[in-house]
């Protein structure tokens, strides 16, 4: 009968050997949810209708999918703390950091950062308005409702969720 | 403009992302991904779905005083003024350009006001159109008027029939004068009742007086973001 069993310390490192790769596996996925499509949809980048449709795919699954990943990273890096010299635990930290990074971002629209969006719209009658009569505005007529979205304003805040005549209609530039 | 309701559901949309120079929005509602520049949406649940256009203008705010004069302005939000470009035209036309068309006979940053019939996409050169307006063209067999205003910046294009029946427009000769009298009795004549047109489209004088022509939505974009979504697309030449 063969009773040779890899020794306890070998056998450690074998376990260490696997959590590590699940770690590292985790830590991938949560980063790749969040950084790929940020990558693909940038500004002044050209975007394939391929590259887009995966940006659209991982974004959707990211918010639930980097938590779970970010998740299971947090309990093996645990798993890993223990027999992890300095060198391995500041580098779980910052994968750790990264992870985190990730799975909050992938939850946030950092587009609105950029273009902050409009909370509730106010109207102003045309006496009141300070606008040069030569800025261009975008016109619509509703119903006996007719407004007017400066381009200057628009061209900034990209999207404005109204109402016209009864009818609601998204303001885009 | 798009309306905002799908199968009798209201959306409420925000900004998502940026798609080759258009933006990407997404609905609160669905989660579903909708292209800015088509209404269409690509991605999610209501994916196919399309948002029904709602016709707009671009006009100058001095212009649209004069024809809506009850009409009432976004007001600009007090902390975001400083992002507000009053001089986006010049300041746009620097930004990098995403995609061009270097075979093609326009510049990518050439503006044009492009629109579709029944499919066909056509771009009409500004530059042309600015010497040229009105224009009179046909596209996928339907007579269209293109109009610069009097204030040399707003614009609109019009189906070119009255009761259904084809006509031509003519600018009436002292509308062409630079004076402000020549801006202020602006106006159009047809060949077929010699009535007399506004910039709305609708007779001010003559038989065909209180009859309005029908509008067809038009796009003011540049040639590149045009060409790339309407990669058939027609150019005017005269």
């Amino acid at each position: 009968m063969n009773t040779s069993l890899p020794s306890t310390p070998q056998r450690q490192q074998r376990t260490s050997r696997w959590i590590s790769t699940a770690f590292s596996l985790c830590a991938l996925t949560a980063i790749a949810l969040f950084f790929i499509p940020a990558f693909i949809i940038r500004p002044f980048h050209y975007q394939a209708p391929r590259a887009l449709l995966i940006a659209m795919a991982l974004r959707q699954r990211a918010p639930l999918g980097t938590l779970i990943a970010a998740l299971a990273c947090f309990a093996f890096a645990l798993a890993l703390w223990e027999t992890a010299g300095r060198w391995r635990r500041s580098i779980l930290v910052l994968t750790l950091l990264v992870v985190t990074f990730s799975a909050v971002m992938a939850r946030l629209n950092y587009f609105e950062w950029m273009f902050h969006p409009i909370a509730g719209p106010q109207f102003l009658a045309q006496s009141d308005s300070k606008l040069d009569a030569k800025e261009m505005i975008m016109a619509v007529r509703l119903g006996t409702d007719a407004r007017a979205y400066p381009i200057s304003q628009m061209a900034y805040h990209h999207v404005l969720n109204d109402v016209v005549g009864g009818v609601p209609i998204a303001v885009t530039y | 403009m798009w309306t905002r309701t799908i199968n009798g559901r209201e959306l409420h949309f925000y900004v998502a992302g940026i798609n080759n120079q258009n933006f990407l929005m997404r609905d609160k509602e669905t989660g579903t991904w909708w292209q800015q520049i088509t209404g269409k949406a690509i991605y999610g649940p209501l994916r196919g779905a399309a948002l029904e256009l709602v016709l707009s203008d671009e006009l100058t705010f001095g212009e649209w005083r004069s024809e809506s004069p009850a009409g009432q302005v976004l007001a600009p939000v007090a902390k975001y003024t400083k992002e507000y470009d009053s001089n986006w035209e010049p300041d746009v036309a620097k930004l990098p350009v995403v995609i061009s068309f270097p075979w093609t006979e326009l510049k990518s940053r050439d503006v044009v006001v492009g629109l579709t019939i029944n499919g066909t996409a056509r771009a009409y050169p500004w530059e042309t159109f600015a010497k040229q307006s009105p224009i009179l063209d046909r596209v996928s067999g339907t007579p269209l008027l293109l109009v610069l205003g009097p204030d040399g910046k707003s614009f609109r294009v019009f189906l070119s029939r009255i009761d259904g029946r084809e006509t031509e427009f003519f600018l009436q000769d002292d509308s062409k004068s630079d004076t402000p009298a020549g801006k202020k009795d602006w106006s159009l004549l047809d060949t077929t009742t010699a009535s007399q047109w506004n910039f709305q489209g609708c007779a001010t004088s003559g038989p065909a007086q209180g009859k309005c022509l029908a509008r067809i939505p038009a796009l003011k974009d540049y040639w590149f973001d045009w060409r790339n979504y309407h990669p058939d697309t027609t150019v005017y030449r005269r």
